[in-house]
Parts: structure tokens; sequence; C-alpha cells
């Protein structure tokens, strides 16, 4: 199994399979495949940007004295 | 003065009392000498004669008891605390009755701004040579980080101004805050706690942030075991301290300087808007590949079978052409041309006449314009 690509490689991924297809020079199998894998990675894109929750984490205090 | 012994068993013994003696006359020989540390563990009160106080070394620790007069120490209006750097002048003194090593202090001055700065640019040149400024050294920043950690302040505006900023520009976004010490004797071990830790947690991206302060306050940015750690981080450091004019060493160890902890929070995240925008364009560019991928073999195809109807009557037109120039050479051979001229042509039963026939031997003659018959004369 792959790891589930970054943001970053999924990005370019698409930015690939959008070149080449934009070539218009893919065999029409290869077509098929291209673009269901493209459709996949904008899905995941989007995802990421819309669902992912922005997170603020803070560590455990270990000043101590100060107020938070 | 003659430090008393007695003789025991051919043994030459001190009492405590007269060892102390001569140790304390040995030391007041010692010249009296500026020393330079941290002042640690004052105390002073009212009713006390002295001051006292440990001079530590901020390198390496080593303590050094310090006494001076009350009245003296008040005198220089000092208003010390624990943590400054000073110089103090004093000579090596004894104190007999407790067998105490210390500095008895005749004066004392803050470590000045200018000692400061020379102390900073010793380090600053003994770093830059061992390449640690170097741009070579600089890492890019993640495009999109998946988890950014960020030391602070822990009620710093600093930190609300990186938070602000990174949530405004890219909400998604995932921040693991630290708090440290960012002034004072304690910040540099906090600061750099607080970075290991959150390398150790899996941040992709640092920031370490804090306001602008005082030349003393922003000292600790430019501890060299700060500047080490910020250099020997595993992932891209962004610094924001102080404001635009200051420049601690640590801007010059981090990957990126910020000018201000906003700017950082900007830095690290990307612009969701542009984000989206370029996702759409990819996606239409997608759609868009695909189609004129689609219509490109369908032209293709189109025109094959275009090609492929046209090809019966280009054969059939092709073997008229040949038919008509096989033709025309046909009639350039006829002897049709020659009887044009005046020629004609005899037959006597049918076969060419080339030699005279018998008389009334009947005869065909063909001419241009048609054929009669005759009889030989």
């Amino acid at each position: 199994m792959t790891a589930e690509p970054t943001f970053e490689e999924a990005q370019a991924e698409l930015e690939r399979i959008v070149e080449r297809l934009e070539r218009g020079d893919v065999g029409l199998d290869e077509l098929t495949t291209l673009w269901e894998r493209g459709e996949e990675l904008y899905k995941r894109c989007a995802a990421q940007l819309t669902e992912t929750q922005g997170k603020i984490e803070e560590l455990a205090k270990r000043l101590g004295t100060e107020d938070v | 003065m003659k430090v008393e012994s007695i003789e025991i068993d051919g043994r030459k013994v001190f009492s405590v009392r007269a060892f102390n003696q001569g140790v304390a006359l040995w030391l007041k020989r010692l010249p009296t000498v500026w020393v330079e540390g941290e002042v640690t563990e004052l105390r002073r009160q009212e009713r006390w004669a002295s001051v006292f106080f440990t001079l530590k070394d901020p390198e390496d620790g080593a303590c050094l008891s310090v006494q001076m007069a009350r009245g003296q120490f008040d005198a220089l209006r000092l208003e010390l605390v624990d943590g400054e750097r000073v110089h103090v002048y004093g000579r090596p003194d004894f104190y007999e009755q407790r067998g105490e090593f210390l500095l008895r202090a005749m004066s004392i001055e803050r470590y000045g701004l200018g000692a400061h700065l020379a102390a900073l640019e010793r380090l600053k040149q003994k770093l830059a040579a061992e390449g640690l400024f170097a741009a070579a050294r600089k890492r890019p920043l993640p495009r999109i980080p998946r988890l950014i950690g960020l030391v602070t302040g822990n009620d710093a505006a600093a930190k609300r101004d990186v938070l602000t900023a990174i949530t405004t520009r890219f909400p998604p976004a995932h921040v693991l805050v630290a708090e440290a010490y960012v002034q004072g004797p304690r910040a540099v071990s906090t600061i750099v706690a607080a970075i290991d830790d959150l390398c150790a947690r899996g941040v992709d991206v640092l920031i370490v942030a804090r306001g602008g302060g005082s030349f003393e306050d922003l000292l600790p940015f430019s501890d060299e075991r700060l500047i080490r750690a910020v250099v020997s981080c595993p992932v891209p450091v962004v610094s924001a301290v102080g404001h635009e004019q200051d420049t601690p060493l640590v801007d010059l160890a981090a990957d990126v300087r910020a000018s201000t902890p906003s700017v950082a929070g900007r830095l690290v995240v990307p612009d969701i808007g542009e984000l989206r925008a370029w996702l759409d364009r990819a996606h239409g560019g997608l759609q868009r590949g695909a189609r004129r991928t689609v219509e490109s073999h369908q032209r293709r195809v189109t025109s094959a079978a275009e090609r492929l109807h046209r090809a019966p009557a280009l054969v059939l037109e092709r073997r008229r052409a040949r038919l008509a120039a096989t033709r025309g050479r046909l009639l350039a051979l006829s002897p049709k041309a020659t009887l044009e001229r005046g020629y004609a042509i005899v037959r006597a039963g049918g076969a060419f006449v080339r030699t005279p026939p018998a008389l009334g031997t009947p005869i065909a003659v063909e001419v241009a314009e048609g054929s009669f018959g005759a009889l030989v004369e």
C-alpha cells in the first residue's frame, strides 16, 4: 500500500495529469485512467481544503507560575 | 605575621584557626580584579551590614560568592535583580570563621551595552566562521505545512498575531503552541526545550516569535545555545523576534526571517483563496483536457473514414486517366495521321499491296476521308 499523498504531492500529480491531457496526445484507454485519477486527486485536494478542521493546540504548561 | 604551628611527633600541625588565618593572609596578596558574571541569589536585608550574592558564569555555571558592604551597594543604586550580568571589582577574601572563600566587592557595574555588543559581535563572527549563517544552509518552507510549531511567550501579543495571521490565511492549519520564557535568565533553556519538544512531535515548520523589547530583553535570542538549537533543528525555522531594526543572531540562523510575528504567520501557510482558485483551474483543465483528447481522437477517426470513402472513386479516376493516356499513345501510332498527309493504303484481297498486282485485280483503296474500290490497269 502506498501512503496517502500529501496535499503537495496530490497537487503536483494533478498538475502533471492536466498538462498531459491538455496536450491531447493521450490514448483513449489511458485517458480514462488519467481522468479518473485526476478527478480523485481533485476531490482529495478539495476535501483537504474544505473539510480539514483547523486546530490550535497548546502544549502542557511547564512554566508553572505564570498566568495563562 | 607568622602563622603558628606546633610539633607533634615530628609533624607540623596547624589549628583550624591558624590554617584559615594563613590562607587568608596568602589570599590577601592577590590583586584586585574585575570579574564578570550573572547575579544570582541576591540577598539584602536592612539589618545586615553586608549584601550577598552569587556570581555565576553564564557559560558553565561556575559560582563565586560575593559580599559587599550594604552602604556601598545601596550607594550604587543599581537595583540589580537576579540574572543580570555585571562586572564586579573586588579582591579575593577568606571568611576565616567559616573557612569560606569569597570575592569582596568594592564596586559593581552593570554589564554595559558596549560590552554586550562586543560579545555579540565576537559570537557572530565565530558562528559565521562555522558557516551557521550561510545562505546555502537555508531550507525552503513547506508549501502546505501539515503541522506548524510555534514557540512564544505565554500571553504574548506575538502569539496572537501569528495565530491570527495563520488562521485567517489558511483556516485548515494545525498549530502546536509551546510556551517559553522569552526574556530573562530562563528564556534560553525554555525556548530550546520548546523547540526540541515541538520537533519531537513532528512539526514540519517552526516559528519562534517574540514581540519588541529592550536590547537586554532580546539577548536570549542571540544566545549561542539557542542559535545552535535553531541550526540543528530538523525542520525549517522562521524567526520573528523584535522589530524590523533589531537583528538578534537567531534571525541570521533561521531559515527565514520575518519582520513581524504576523508576517511569520503569513509566510508559513498558503492563501486558501489562491489554493482554491488553483484547484478550480486544475479541475477545469482536467475536463477541458479530457474533452480535447476525445475530440482529437474523433477528428482522427472522421478523417480516416473520409479517406476510406474517397478511395474507390480515386482508384477509378486513376484508371481512367491511364486509359486516356494509353489511347493517346495508340492514336499517335495509327496510320490515320499519315493518310491525312495524302498517302493511301491499298489492299488486295484483304492484304496490303506491296508489289504491283496482276492486271484486272480488284483492289480497295483507303484514303483519309474514306475508301473506294478500283481495278488494276
